[in-house]
């Protein structure tokens, strides 16, 4: 008897040590830094920071990683068009050279990320790319493996796979859905849309349709009613449009003030916020704009997500948001499967990333690019429509609504 | 071409009430205002504050808003302005630095992200077969009545004739009696009253936005140095040649080249006429 | 000692410390933004040299740092030439740009000659944009590659010609043309009819100006490791002039204070997140308000009389 006393006492105490020596340990283990480099005072550079918040306090709640906690540090990329590529360089080296993070999240403007590519290179350091679109960006992979191993792009969809889809829209509705014959294109001057556009074109009349117009615009552009009145005088029945750091609010309203009998499709960055229809006073109805995110069931994951979100935050959440947030989980899961942050083992795992995400299924082509399609993560096409409702309208196969038209078009 | 002579005109209407309280501060007090463009997105968002949060009616909004920003425009040019009125470098400097910081405190105060101004007149109208939006023709007659109001104020008021001498010869002004240093203050205020006027008028169809100075305040500087600096007729026929140049092109051609081809024309114009068109302190 | 000498000391210690900062605080952080300050530096000297002196205000600055900047960039990345070419080509570009923008507005003073420049570099950056396909767009030029691997080394480089830049402006500034590049601020015509050829030293002056602008332009660019129409912007050339009056117009080495000063003020601020920018104005504005003179010079002028 006096013995199992002995031997339990002598048990509890080892557990006891055993236990706060653990507990010590994991009290002074590093925590892991992700480096977030965004536009902080813009939308999407705000909503890249708190998405990727959201999953550090939830990774963190969990016991974190390999028995080390995430944090974050911010480094403010500044605005590309007041600052240029400096500020976001400065970001990157102070990230990677002073407070030598683990792993570099965010992106933004295309120039930037870019510019900024060397500079992350040179601190061989992984750099999860969440907010960019120009092909260019994951080319480098291909061009130069060993030196630009570190990109991946886990969003958006890179803006040739866009224009692709954008394709798919005007054969599949415009011309399949609508029977039109004739197209116009209007894109801002940023380099991913200049080189959109001319592919846009072909592939558009290789399809049987005629695009008497396909114009850029430079991102300032105050007044819209030159394009409008040229693309109703053309004999446009649709017009296709490419905004991103423009001002589609502007855009939108000029455009339903001066009763255009032009449908208005495509990609609008800021068309895709949650409240961008209440902002511009209900004047974005029938606009079609891509989407890769919505508060729709397209995975298990998305409603969920989306909820927690606006409960965290008070506001619904951007494309960065779920960039963010699914960029933390991603790295978290290889670095777990790598058990540890050593950059080459985490990038082997990296490059094997299965990960269910509120926008899909998220894999890395051997661009180490987001994998887009079905089952993947798809561009899905979203309408504006009553009271500011919005229903997918394309992709046939996850489409919950039919397309409707202008109100001013409606009355024939 | 219906469209473009009344967007042509609409466009030159803003130009012109931009350009004009930009060379009436000038030709008065030789102060280059580079905090112009300030008082035109102050405008724009304090009819937008007024009626998004305050929740006034939109004509008050609209009116509160200009008086507020004339009034703001005063309380710069006798706080920063004034005691560095001696270096006309000094001046563009702080007027520079108010700028920028005015463009710092609304995207600390209201974001990055455009906002919007409900329209003041909803419908649609038919002008010579071009659909015009309701608010655009009140911008084209708001505008024509503010420098009609400006023009009767100069020629027929006392406060206008002060304001006129001044400009021509500022010593003499002085030794009669005029206080030139009120005067410059109640000019700041117009100059600034009427950009806001001019934000207040196109926010509902323009981009609100932190930064929505810049480019009207370097526009108003290219049309009054072009049109001649200090004279406000030439201030007027250089909008209206910016103005129409920018919307000939953007129809004929596309709205990309429309911007270069204007600054190129500003550039031509100053090579061949290096005082502008109408030279300095022309009467009005 | 005389004022000179005491120049030049004070000058050869700023140039130490320059050279031993990055060297004992050693990151590329460090490193990288004190090599865009000394390229600012060269950009406010180059510019205070030309308008700082003759008070011909050039708000096109940008034009020349634009030039300088894509020559580095479509000789390294188009034709893979080396680096060091770009220090030769990229001031010709710059001093070329000069000469067609020069000669048409040599009648032109004040805020009209601003003007001009303002809009030659204008229509320089929208040019740049519309034929992306040749220049990139608004993604510019990437790809470049930089003179050394090592950062501190190609800072050392950098440092090198901001020395040699300013000494250069300086002994012109302070030489009879310098006398005469002042007169022409004060009075053109009496000038012209003193019988000294007027066109010739504007132009003159212009060129040189704009080729250490081009200079710096390459440096820049093969720091960054990417050119973009951002270096056509007229917010670089206000910011340049910025810096200048900061130090102290006219001085040529306040520019230089001036300029390493507000660099390292935007990055020094980035504690105060999303209100970096507004802090940053807030000071700026305290500095023109209170310091007409700019901070720099007079601050040195200051130090000099107590060294005497």
């Amino acid at each position: 008897m006096r013995q199992r006393i002995v031997s339990l006492l002598a048990a509890g105490a080892a557990v006891a040590l055993a236990g706060s020596w653990a507990g010590a340990a994991f009290a002074d283990e590093k925590p892991i830094l992700i480096g977030i480099t965004t536009a902080i005072q813009v939308q999407v550079g705000r909503d890249c920071v708190d998405g990727a918040k959201l999953a550090i306090d939830e990774i963190n709640a969990q016991g974190g990683v390999n028995g080390r906690k995430l944090q974050m540090v911010v480094a403010d990329e500044g605005e590309a068009a007041a600052e240029g590529p400096k500020t976001g360089i400065a970001a990157v080296n102070k990230l990677t050279g002073e407070d030598h993070v683990d792993v570099l999240i965010g992106g933004y403007d295309s120039g930037v990320t870019l510019a900024e590519l060397p500079h992350i290179s040179r601190a061989k350091t992984i750099y999860l790319g969440i907010g960019s679109a120009s092909p260019s960006i994951q080319q480098k992979v291909k061009d130069d493996y060993e030196h630009y191993k570190y990109i991946f792009r886990v969003n958006p969809i890179n803006s040739a796979k866009q224009a692709k889809g954008l394709l798919d829209y005007i054969t599949g509705v415009l011309k399949g859905q609508l029977g039109y014959k004739r197209i116009a294109i209007l894109g801002e001057n940023a380099k991913w849309v200049q080189d959109m556009v001319p592919a846009m074109k072909s592939g558009a009349e290789a399809a049987g349709l005629q695009v008497p117009i396909a114009e850029f615009f430079d991102v300032q552009t105050a007044d819209f009613s030159p394009i409008f009145a040229k693309v109703k005088e053309s004999g446009a029945q649709y017009l296709m449009i490419i905004l991103s750091h423009a001002a589609s609010d502007v855009f939108v309203k000029q455009w339903y003030d001066a009763k255009v009998p032009v449908p208005i499709g495509g990609i609008d960055v800021k068309g895709q916020d949650a409240n961008f229809f209440d902002r511009v006073g209900g004047k974005a109805i029938s606009e079609v704009s891509t989407n890769f995110v919505l508060r729709a069931p397209l995975t298990p994951k998305t409603i969920p997500w989306w909820d927690s979100f606006v409960k965290a935050y008070n506001r619904a959440p951007v494309y960065t948001a779920s960039g963010g947030y699914d960029a933390v989980y991603i790295y978290a899961g290889a670095a777990k499967r790598a058990g540890s942050t050593d950059t080459d083992a985490v990038i082997k795992e990296l490059e094997k990333t299965d990960y269910v995400s509120a926008r899909g299924r998220v894999q890395f082509d051997d661009l180490h690019e987001v994998k887009d399609g079905p089952g993947f993560v798809n561009e899905l096409f979203v309408q504006w429509q009553q009271n500011g409702e919005r229903k997918v309208i394309w992709p046939k196969e996850v489409a919950n609504g039919k397309m409707i038209m202008p109100p001013w078009l409606v009355q024939n | 071409m219906a469209e473009i002579l009344v967007y042509g005109a609409v466009i030159s209407a803003i130009y012109a009430m931009l350009a004009v309280g930009f060379t009436l501060i000038f030709g008065v007090a030789r102060i280059l205002n580079l905090a112009h463009g300030s008082f035109y997105a102050l405008g724009a968002y304090g009819v937008y504050a007024l009626t998004a949060d305050a929740h006034l009616p939109l004509f008050l909004a609209a009116a509160v808003a200009v008086l507020l920003v004339a009034l703001f425009g005063v309380a710069v040019e006798r706080v920063l302005v004034r005691p560095l009125r001696r270096s006309t470098l000094a001046v563009l400097m702080i007027t520079l630095a108010v700028a920028l910081m005015v463009e710092q405190v609304l995207l600390l105060i209201f974001g990055s992200e455009a906002r919007n101004v409900p329209s003041m007149v909803n419908a649609t109208f038919d002008v010579m077969g071009a659909d015009v939006s309701g608010q655009r023709l009140l911008a084209l007659s708001g505008a024509i009545a503010i420098l009609s109001a400006l023009w009767f104020f100069m020629q027929r008021t006392r406060l206008g004739s002060a304001i006129l001498a001044i400009s021509q010869d500022a010593e003499a002004a002085q030794y009669m009696g005029i206080p030139s240093d009120r005067i410059f203050s109640l000019v700041m205020g117009l100059s600034a009253g009427i950009a806001a006027a001019a934000g207040v008028l196109v926010a509902p169809f323009q981009t609100v936005i932190p930064g929505m100075g810049l480019l009207p305040l370097v526009k108003a500087f290219a049309i009054v140095v072009v049109g001649g600096l200090g004279s406000i007729v030439g201030s007027i026929v250089g909008a209206l040649l910016l103005g129409y140049t920018e919307t000939i092109i953007a129809f004929k051609i596309s709205i990309e080249w429309s911007q270069i081809v204007s600054v190129a024309a500003v550039l031509l114009t100053l090579i061949l006429r290096p005082a502008g068109f109408f030279g300095k302190r022309a009467a009005f | 000692m005389s004022e000179h000498r005491t120049d030049w000391l004070g000058a050869l210690v700023v140039l130490v410390a320059l050279a031993l900062v990055p060297a004992i605080l050693g990151s590329s952080y460090i490193t990288g933004i004190m090599t865009v300050a000394l390229c600012f530096a060269m950009w406010a000297a180059s510019w205070d040299f030309m308008s700082g002196l003759t008070g011909r205000e050039n708000f096109g600055h940008s034009l020349f740092i634009g030039a300088g900047a894509y020559t580095a960039g479509f000789l390294n990345v188009n034709f893979g030439a080396s680096p060091w070419w770009s220090l030769a080509a990229s001031p010709l570009v710059a001093v070329a740009f000069s000469l067609v923008i020069g000669f048409p507005t040599l009648r032109l003073r004040g805020p009209y000659f601003a003007l001009a420049m303002l809009s030659g570099a204008a229509v320089m950056q929208s040019l740049t944009i519309i034929f992306s396909e040749y220049t990139g767009g608004q993604d510019g030029l990437n790809g470049l590659f930089p003179f050394f691997d090592s950062e501190l080394t190609q800072y050392y480089l950098t440092l090198f010609f901001l020395a040699a830049t300013v000494t250069t402006l300086r002994l012109v500034a302070n030489s009879p043309w310098g006398t005469i590049l002042r007169a022409i601020r004060g009075d053109e015509a009496s000038c012209q009819a003193a019988g000294i050829n007027v066109t010739f030293y504007k132009i003159a002056s212009l060129m040189i100006s704009a080729a250490f602008a081009g200079l710096g332009g390459a440096l820049y660019a093969h720091y960054q490791l990417q050119v973009g129409p951002d270096l056509f912007a007229v917010i670089l050339s206000i910011n340049i002039i910025i810096m200048v009056y900061v130090g102290g117009m006219g001085s040529i080495y306040g520019p230089v204070g001036g300029a390493i000063l507000l660099i390292l003020l935007t990055e020094a601020l980035r504690a105060f997140s999303e209100y970096r920018l507004w802090v940053y104005t807030l000071i700026l504005m305290l500095i023109l308000f209170f310091l007409p003179q700019g901070l720099v010079a007079p601050l040195w002028r200051r130090l000099r009389t107590i060294a005497q």
